[in-house]
C-alpha cells in the first residue's frame, strides 16, 4: 500500500484522521483566520491614516512655500 | 423638591389617563395577541395545546405583544414634548423610571386579563392552570416592564426606534422567558396541574426583577441628562 | 488636554512581544505536553482553544461594562472609547468561541449545533445581545448621547451575563449528557497547566488587540486634529458609531 504516493498519504496523514484530527485543525485554522482578517482590516485603516498624513504634509509644505513666497515678494517690494 | 410619592402618582396618573383617553396601545396589543393565537393554531396545526407547547405559545405571544406596545409609552410622550416638562420639574429622575415601570406593568396586566383567558378558551382543556399562572405573570411583568422601560427610554431618542426595542429587548429578556415558560409548563400538562420546581423558577424571576429594577433605577438619571 | 500622546501605543511593544511568546509556549504545551483525554481523544484539544476564547470574551464584556460605569461617573469620553473597543474585541472573540464550539460539537456529537450544552447556548444569547450594540449605537445620532446610552447598554448587558448563565444552566435537562464534559471530573495537573497558559495567552492577545485598536483610533484622531488645525480638506467620512479618540 505504501508503494504509491496515494498509499503514503493514506498511511501517514499529516494529522490523525480517525480521532477527530480534522476538527481540531479546523478549529485552530478558524482562530488563525479570524486573527488575520482582523490584521487585514487594521492594515487598511493604517494605510488610510498614512494617506491622510501624506495629504496633510503636502498641504503644510505648500502653505510654508506660499508663506515663503509672500515674504519674498514683500521684501522685494 | 417635590416629594417622590406625589411625583410618582402624578406621572403614573398622567400616563394612564393619556392611554385611557386615546386607547391607542391596549386594544392593539390585545388584538395582536389574539390574532397570534390563531396563527399559532394554524402554524402548529393543533387545536389544543399542553405542557411546553402551551407555555411556549402563550409566552412568545405575550412577549411579542409587549414589545410592540412598549414603544408607545415613550414615543407619544416624546412627540408631545412631555419629556422636557418632566426634565425641568424638580423631581428625582429615578421617580420617572418607577412611574414608567408601574404604568407598563398595568398595561401588561390589562393585556393579560384579556389575552390569557382567551388563550385558555382556545387551547387549554381546563382553567385550572390559571390561578397559579397569575403569580408567574405578575413576576414576569415586573421584569419585562423594567427592562422594557430601560431600553425604550433610550430607543425613543434614536432613528430606528421601532426596530431598536425588539432588537435589543428580546435577547435581554431571554432569561425571563426561560424562567416563565419553565414555571408555566408543569401547570399546563395534560394530566393536571403540577408544580415541578415552581418555587425555584419564581425565585429566578424574582432575581431578574430585582436586578433590572435596581439597574434601571440607578442608571436612569444618566439617560435624561441633556 | 494634558494627555500623553503616546499613551495608547506605550504598552504595546512589550505586549506584542509577550503575546506570541505566550502562544508559542501554549501551543507547544497543547500538542506536545498535554495528554490525550480518555473520552474524547484528540478532539479534546479544541478545549484549549474554545474555552479560553469564551472565558476571555466574557471577561472582556465585564471589562467593557466597568469602563462604561467609569464613563458615566467621570464623564470622560476616553472611557467610552475603552468600553467600545473592549466590547468590540470581545464580540470577535465570542464569534471565535461560537465557531470553535460548533466545530467541537460536530466532532463529538455529530451536529453543528447542540442545545444540550448550556454554556454554549448561554454564550449564543450573550453574543446576540452584544451584537445589537452596533445597530444600537448607530441609531443614536448625537455623539454625546450615543456614548452615554452605549455605556448604559454596556452596564445592563454586563449585569445580564451572569443572570443568563444561571437561567440557561438551570433549564438544562439533566437527562442529556453534557457535550463538553471535560471539566466535570477535574483536570489533571498537566491539562490544567496547559489550560491556564492558554487563558493567559488569550488574555494577552485580547489586551494587545485592544491597545492596538485604541492606538489606531488615536492616530486617526490626531490626523483629524491636524487637518482641522491646518484648515486642510477633511478626509473621508468617519464611522458614525466608533467613538473618536484624541
Amino acid at each position: 500500500m505504501v508503494d504509491t504516493l496515494y498509499g503514503w498519504i493514506v498511511a501517514a496523514p499529516a494529522i490523525p484522521n480517525d480521532v477527530g484530527g480534522k476538527y481540531v485543525a479546523g478549529a485552530y485554522i478558524v482562530f488563525v483566520v479570524l486573527l488575520l482578517i482582523y490584521v487585514g482590516i487594521m492594515a487598511r485603516k493604517l494605510a488610510g491614516i498614512e494617506r491622510g498624513l501624506r495629504e496633510v504634509a503636502e498641504v503644510a509644505e505648500q502653505r510654508k512655500a506660499d508663506a515663503g513666497e509672500t515674504e519674498h515678494a514683500e521684501v522685494k517690494s | 423638591m417635590t416629594p417622590s410619592r406625589t411625583a410618582f402618582a402624578a406621572i403614573l396618573g398622567k400616563d394612564l389617563r393619556a392611554e385611557l383617553r386615546t386607547l391607542q396601545s391596549l386594544p392593539a396589543m390585545a388584538l395582536f395577541a389574539v390574532t397570534s393565537f390563531v396563527i399559532f393554531r394554524f402554524g402548529l396545526n393543533r387545536t389544543s395545546l399542553s405542557g411546553s407547547l402551551a407555555a411556549g405559545v402563550l409566552w412568545a405571544t405575550l412577549l411579542f405583544a409587549a414589545v410592540l406596545g412598549i414603544n408607545r409609552l415613550f414615543v407619544a410622550e416624546r412627540e408631545e414634548g412631555g419629556f422636557d416638562a418632566i426634565r425641568l420639574a424638580p423631581i428625582d429622575r429615578s421617580v420617572l423610571f418607577t412611574a414608567k415601570v408601574a404604568a407598563l406593568i398595568i398595561y401588561l396586566v390589562a393585556l393579560e386579563i384579556i389575552a390569557v383567558p382567551i388563550f385558555a378558551v382556545f387551547f387549554l382543556n381546563s382553567a385550572a392552570a390559571l390561578p397559579p399562572l397569575i403569580l408567574v405573570l405578575l413576576l414576569a411583568d415586573i421584569g419585562l416592564a423594567s427592562a422594557g422601560t430601560l431600553i425604550s427610554s433610550m430607543a425613543v431618542n434614536s432613528r430606528a426606534r421601532d426596530l431598536l426595542v425588539p432588537l435589543v429587548l428580546l435577547p435581554l429578556v431571554v432569561p425571563l422567558m426561560i424562567a416563565a415558560t419553565a414555571a408555566t409548563e408543569p401547570l399546563m400538562l395534560l394530566g393536571g396541574v403540577t408544580y415541578h420546581r415552581f418555587g425555584t423558577w419564581l425565585m429566578v424571576l424574582g432575581l431578574y426583577d430585582l436586578i433590572f429594577a435596581l439597574l434601571g433605577y440607578a442608571v436612569f438619571d444618566f439617560l435624561l441628562e441633556d | 488636554m494634558g494627555v500623553d500622546p503616546s499613551m495608547y501605543g506605550k504598552g504595546l511593544r512589550p505586549l506584542s512581544i509577550a503575546t506570541p511568546v505566550a502562544f508559542a509556549i501554549t501551543l507547544s504545551l497543547v500538542f506536545f505536553y498535554a495528554p490525550i483525554e480518555a473520552d474524547q481523544g484528540f478532539l479534546q484539544k479544541i478545549f484549549y482553544l474554545h474555552v479560553p476564547l469564551a472565558i476571555t470574551s466574557l471577561c472582556g464584556f465585564i471589562v467593557g461594562g466597568i469602563f462604561a460605569i467609569l464613563h458615566l461617573r467621570r464623564d470622560d469620553p476616553r472611557y467610552d472609547a475603552y468600553s467600545y473597543v473592549s466590547i468590540h474585541i470581545s464580540v470577535i472573540y465570542a464569534c471565535g468561541a461560537l465557531i470553535t464550539g460548533s466545530i467541537w460539537a460536530k466532532g463529538s456529537w455529530g451536529h453543528w449545533w447542540v442545545w444540550n450544552e448550556p454554556t454554549l447556548v448561554s454564550f449564543l444569547i450573550v453574543f446576540l445581545l452584544y451584537a445589537t450594540y452596533y445597530p444600537f449605537r448607530y441609531a443614536i445620532e448625537d455623539r454625546q448621547r450615543q456614548a452615554r446610552y452605549a455605556s448604559v447598554f454596556a452596564v445592563t448587558a454586563g449585569a445580564f451575563v451572569p443572570l443568563n448563565f444561571l437561567a440557561v444552566r438551570m433549564s438544562a435537562s439533566l437527562v442529556h449528557p453534557r457535550v463538553f464534559a471535560t471539566a466535570e471530573g477535574g483536570l489533571p495537573g498537566s491539562m490544567m497547566l496547559t489550560f491556564l497558559c492558554s487563558i493567559a495567552s488569550m488574555a494577552l492577545l485580547w489586551t494587545t488587540l485592544v491597545k492596538f485598536e485604541l492606538s489606531a483610533k488615536s492616530a486617526h484622531g490626531q490626523l483629524k486634529r491636524l487637518r482641522r488645525a491646518l484648515d486642510a480638506p477633511t478626509g473621508p467620512p468617519t464611522s458614525r458609531i466608533a467613538p473618536e479618540v484624541h
